[in-house]
């Protein structure tokens, strides 16, 4: 009996296999990758020995989320009066020394460190939190 | 008459494309982006400072529960002792990361301690917004 063989004819390669891996490569990298990269803020501890220049010390309380006393001046943190406050001292060359209350979260205390930054404030100390 | 492949062939053909596209996201994804383990116990604060984070001698972390761990180690006794007994010098460069919704006086053993052992370099690890 003679077989007739007919020649294979050369399939394509799918693509779909590789449209799955690379989806499912996708999905891992667009799930598990983050682009906020970590930073670092600089602090001084008060008292740490280093030897303040500045030509006065302010004492900046943190009592809540948006209010502060300033040497004995209590201050709303966003309003005009607080921000020409710390302009002049940071115009002054004048050195502070940060305290928060105990209660209040840690990332009030950096955005308010992020503030006086932003005004000029270079001469920053952080102190232990103060009880209410 | 059979129509079979080449249909399969012009589909092929039509999602060349869209394989473009998402090799293109792919790759994007895999240069830009960088895989760090997310610790929803340690969401360390915002800040918009752009100070690239050094490498440090010593990292202090403190979680959401409120327990103390230097570098990598975790601590039930007082950070003091603890940082003297590790031979820290205020030239040590400190590193903390506080989960940012912690009260700030979850901050103060770190504080105390840098003040003590006269720390000259004590950063807080921040994210960075714009």
């Amino acid at each position: 009996m003679l077989l007739e063989i007919t020649p294979r004819a050369s399939q394509p390669i799918s693509l779909t296999p590789l449209i799955d891996v690379v989806f499912i490569l996708l999905l891992f990298f667009m799930l598990s990758s983050t682009f906020s990269k970590t930073r670092q803020l600089e602090l001084e501890a008060a008292a740490s020995g280093k030897q303040s220049m500045a030509s006065e010390v302010y004492r900046l309380l943190l009592l809540t989320e948006n209010k502060v006393d300033l040497n004995g001046t209590v201050y709303p943190t966003d309003t005009e009066r607080f921000a020409q406050r710390i302009r002049t001292i940071a115009e002054a060359h004048g050195s502070v020394t940060l305290a928060a209350r105990s209660a209040v979260k840690v990332q009030q205390t950096i955005h308010l460190i992020d503030n006086l930054r932003a005004a000029g404030i270079s001469q920053l100390n952080l102190s232990p939190s103060v009880a209410e | 008459m059979n129509h079979r492949p080449s249909q399969r062939n012009n589909l092929d053909n039509s999602m060349i494309p869209a394989i473009n596209i998402v090799f293109l996201l792919l790759i994007f994804f895999m240069l830009a982006g960088h895989i760090e383990a997310r610790d929803e116990q340690l969401r360390i604060p915002a800040s918009s400072s752009d100070r690239e984070l050094k490498t440090a001698e010593l990292e202090i972390k403190i979680s959401a529960a409120g327990s103390y761990t230097v570098n990598g180690q975790r601590i039930d006794q007082d950070l003091q002792p603890y940082m003297t007994g590790l031979g820290v010098s205020p030239e040590t460069v400190v590193i903390c990361h506080i989960h940012r919704d912690l009260p700030s006086s979850a901050l103060d053993p770190v504080l105390l301690a840098a003040q003590q052992l006269g720390i000259k370099a004590l950063h807080i690890a921040t994210e960075h917004t714009s």
